[in-house]
């Protein structure tokens, strides 16, 4: 073989060499952004692991800078994640932090943070590469008697997780995990693509966590939790014909064996039945095919069924896998983010867009605080099924919705089709098995037509909610305004009236009256108005407070 | 026409007694102003300005209104007291004067000016609606422009206290006569035979014109108008108009700029200060170049304008609309500039009046002798 073959030689690599080589996919760009991805996969891991055992999470951070980096312009960080969830079996250990694409979620079409398993890996070897050091673990499950300390390291070359150490360790806990990461990066705590943007984003969207975190430069946190309540995670549903390419589908049939391809059709999917049936046989596929053995089917009849069932008007997915905050537990959770003057929360019951079931839940809040700050943008809070995206704001569904309201018909100002300004923050959550991202690293929505109006329908309804209390509120200052106009403006006008005309004491007294007794008129008008403000408010209030009440009774029996 | 300091005090408490009757009854006063804006200019060739048309703006008192009412009559106040006493004062002094009175009476600072530019919208308000102008409410603007040379102009003041000061501008050397914005108190008589004025657009230009011997050669009044023409260097104009009856040219720029905001604004006022125009417009001056032909004939530098100068780009939006809406350019004795205007938008060039020293570049006095043959021939608009 000449030299130039050898070189032309076509060679496969492993996924890990893949994604060792392209960590900035995967959300390791920057130094900063190193730091936030590490923390990110592991407290959505922990979350994940909590929600999957029914158990309500206590997680803890603990973030250190250890020294310099061996990178130009880096620390070396210590990024610590505790928490309370199931443990992980000795055996999945390596799978979990050292293999790509060993997930348990992987197209189960659940609502889960995490879904292909490359994330906590990629952390792992982005600690590796920088540190020369893997991911410390420290694990118990309720069966075992000691904790399992043990380092595992990713084997770049076959896409595999070992052990480095493995000890036995008493550990002050029934089960839970500790996974730590040492990290060349460097800590950005503010801005959008801060931790703290991250450790709040998350504490809002998860009432039912126990968050605290310890991160230089600021006091250690705990932000306790606003719910008992273990969200539900609903059961995953069959695929819908219409979400599925040609080959996944003749993929779908190799899980089925030696079935009858109309058992097949009916378990395998979802939303398929026996009028399906009759209908595809009016399109031309032959009844025998039904009765046939999926396995006997030729590549031919494959595609002549999926190519009719496209053509069908089938039901639109079930709505059932998606899991939402609640009304409830948002307007609860909002609240642990400082002192509100007022918010309004709107979950959206769940829809259908671009053939996939989503839920979308929006909180628009102001705060007391920040009460001053009226000529900036308002803080945007982006969440996929319950994860803050931090990144690449401006290609974003949720951000191209909020542009798309018109914030001003409720009192919120806003340049045009821009970013609404003032000191409002508007968090917008949405839920989905199969959300569309934009790349790997999970950091933008895809702005598709139907979720844009989706999530601008939810944003209009929070925006008429708010209306009532800034009506209410604009009502309340002109009202005050005028009253002191009236105390103010007054006896100065008519003093120097007087002054200028020579007017006697009588004339002064006769005008001060008037003038009193005109501007008061304005001032009742505008009082006439309050009252009728508070009435709406108060009536729609109460309205809400009824129907919660009717949806709670009805969930009970 | 001015008012007099007694017009003055009349009207203003004739307005503050209608005020006072209004509340005493409780009844909502109105004051009305005059609306000073091209919409409401008229033009008409016999007087030879722009004069206010019927449309006043009302301000009804309410809760909104009350503020701005009882800042103006609180500033009425003080300019009255002005006018009793003689004292004069800028308007920048008027809003120290303003800061002053509600440091010394806390309950007047609710009225409180933020910065000058609210005071200044109260005092126009106050003119609007005693249709007179700041200088008889004896609120005068720093004096700008109008630097003027003759060997045969003679002013005579009358000063405050009855005075006469008599200025033979012949003895002045290289001192130029700087006007006041106080026209009413000049008066002007000539040695001998006066033939023209010349108003210059650069201030500048015109010192070069008369360090190189123009009033000593002519018999004239020279002038720098320094720009857009302040109210000292129009009510001037309009004095040397009346009183010694000599033609008068105006030298500038061929552009919008020049032919709207300043030779519009010296010849017949302008929309913002209708109430003045009176006084304060010189409606026989004449437009005597830089005219469009004289490029050609001259042979001057012209250039295109920029299409990224925001100011000349201003000028020309403003000149289509000029065309469309106002009353002078409309006006049938005024083609010849209408015409001067179109031809600005179609060519879309400019030449400066200092593109006359481009002719003969040895000889200094061209310009002169240029603005000398434009005059004798008539070519002028």
């Amino acid at each position: 073989m000449s030299k130039v073959e050898k070189n032309n030689r076509i060679t496969t690599s492993s996924t890990a060499e893949y994604f060792a080589k392209n960590l900035q996919q995967v959300g390791f760009s920057s130094q900063t952004k190193a730091v936030l991805t590490t923390l990110k996969e592991a407290v959505d891991n922990a979350l994940d692991a909590c929600e999957e055992h029914g158990i309500l999470p206590d997680v803890s951070v603990f973030i250190e800078k250890v020294g310099s980096g061996s990178l130009k312009n880096t620390d070396q960080i210590r990024i610590r994640v505790e928490d309370n969830g199931p443990g992980i079996d000795c055996e999945d250990i390596p799978k979990v932090f050292g293999e790509y694409l060993a997930s348990s979620k992987f197209g189960r079409g659940r609502c889960s943070r995490g879904q292909q398993g490359i994330g906590i890996s990629a952390a792992t070897t982005w600690a590796q590469l920088t540190s020369a050091v893997g991911a410390r673990v420290i694990t118990k499950t309720k069966t075992m008697r000691k904790a399992l300390n043990c380092l595992v390291e990713v084997d770049i070359k076959n896409n595999q997780g070992v052990f480095k150490e493995k000890q036995g360790m008493d550990w002050d806990r029934p089960h839970g995990t500790s996974v730590s990461f040492l990290v060349d990066g460097r800590l950005q705590l503010n801005g959008d693509a801060g931790l703290l943007n991250y450790l709040n984003g998350t504490a809002l969207v998860n009432p039912h966590l126990k968050l605290s975190y310890q991160i230089p430069g600021i006091e250690p946190q705990l932000m306790n939790r606003v719910t008992q309540h273990i969200p539900k995670i609903p059961e995953a549903t069959a695929p819908h014909p219409h979400t599925m390419k040609l080959g996944e589908f003749i993929a779908h049939s190799h899980l089925f064996g030696r079935v009858r391809v109309d058992n097949w059709l009916k378990k395998g999917f979802s939303r398929i039945h026996e009028g399906v049936f009759r209908e595809l046989v009016e399109t031309g596929i032959p009844k025998a095919l039904f009765e046939k053995s999926v396995d006997a089917l030729k590549d031919a009849e494959f595609k002549d069924l999926f190519s009719k069932l496209q053509h069908l008007k089938l039901m639109a997915p079930s709505t059932q896998s998606v899991m939402s905050i609640g009304e409830e537990s948002f307007a609860k959770s909002i609240q642990r983010l400082g002192a509100l003057d007022f918010f309004s929360v709107v979950s959206r019951k769940p829809v259908i867009c671009d053939f996939k079931p989503v839920q979308v839940e929006v909180a628009v809040a102001r705060f007391q605080e920040k009460a001053l700050e009226s000529d900036s943008s308002v803080q945007i809070l982006r969440f996929a099924n319950r994860v803050p995206l931090q990144f690449d704001k401006a290609s974003c569904a949720i951000v191209h919705a909020i542009e798309s309201v018109n914030w001003r018909a409720y009192g919120i100002a806003q340049p045009k089709n821009g970013i609404p300004q003032g000191p409002y923050i508007i968090a917008v959550s949405v839920v989905s098995p199969f959300i569309k991202f934009k790349n790997a690293s999970k950091e933008t929505i895809d702005a598709s037509d139907e979720l844009v109006e989706e999530i601008r329908r939810a944003l209009i309804q929070a925006g008429q909610k708010l209306a009532r209390y800034l009506r209410r509120e604009v009502k309340a200052n002109e009202l005050e305004e005028k009253i002191r106009h009236i105390e103010q403006f007054c006896p100065i006008l008519v003093d120097a009236l007087c002054r200028i005309t020579e007017a006697g004491e009588d004339q002064r007294k006769r005008a001060q009256e008037g003038i009193v007794k005109l501007l008061g008129r304005d001032a009742h008008t505008t009082q006439q108005e309050l009252v009728h403000a508070d009435a709406v408010l108060k009536k729609e209030t109460q309205k809400e407070e009824d129907q919660k009440g009717k949806r709670k009774q009805d969930g009970k029996k | 026409m001015a008012k007099s300091d007694q017009s003055i005090l009349k009207l203003s408490k004739e307005l503050c007694n209608r005020l006072l009757s209004d509340l005493e009854r409780a009844k909502r006063p109105v004051l009305y102003a005059t609306k000073c804006s091209l919409d409401n200019s008229n033009y008409d060739h016999r007087l030879g300005y722009l004069t206010p048309g019927d449309k006043k703006v009302a301000t009804e008192l309410n809760v909104s209104s009350v503020k701005k009412m009882s800042r103006a009559i609180f500033l009425l106040e003080v300019l009255l007291r002005n006018i009793d006493t003689g004292a004069v004062n800028t308007k920048r002094e008027l809003y120290y004067i303003s800061k002053g009175a509600m440091k010394h009476d806390p309950s007047l600072k609710p009225l409180d000016f933020g910065d000058q530019d609210e005071s200044d919208e109260i005092l126009d308000f106050i003119c609007e609606m005693l249709e007179c102008y700041r200088e008889e409410l004896n609120c005068f603007a720093n004096d700008r422009g109008g630097q003027t040379y003759s060997q045969q102009l003679v002013v005579t003041e009358t000063l405050p206290d009855g005075d006469q000061a008599v200025v033979d501008l012949s003895r002045l050397g290289t001192t130029p006569f700087q006007p006041k914005n106080r026209p009413q108190n000049l008066k002007l008589s000539a040695r001998e035979k006066i033939d023209f004025g010349l108003i210059v657009e650069s201030e500048g230009t015109a010192n070069t014109l008369v360090a190189n011997g123009f009033t000593k050669r002519h018999r004239c009044i020279l002038m720098g108008a320094q720009g857009v023409p302040s109210n000292a260097v129009r009510g001037w104009c309009k004095l040397i108009q009346d009183q010694l009856s000599v033609p008068l040219f105006f030298f500038g720029d061929l552009d919008a700029y020049t032919m709207q905001n300043i030779f519009r604004t010296l010849k017949a006022g302008s929309a913002a200060s209708l109430i003045r125009n009176s006084d304060f417009s010189a409606p026989d001056v004449r437009f005597l170049g830089v005219l469009p032909e004289d490029i050609k004939k001259y042979d001057l530098n012209d250039y295109p304008v920029k299409e990224n100068d925001a100011q000349e780009v201003r000028a020309l939006k403003k000149a289509t609309d000029a065309l469309k809406n106002d009353p002078f350019f409309q006006d049938q004795r005024n083609q010849g500039l209408n015409a001067i205007l179109k031809w600005l938008l179609s060519n879309k060039r400019r030449c400066e009046q200092q593109a006359y020293f481009s002719v003969d570049p040895r000889d200094p006095t061209m310009p002169e002798k240029i603005i000398i043959e434009k005059i004798k021939r008539g070519n002028y608009v």
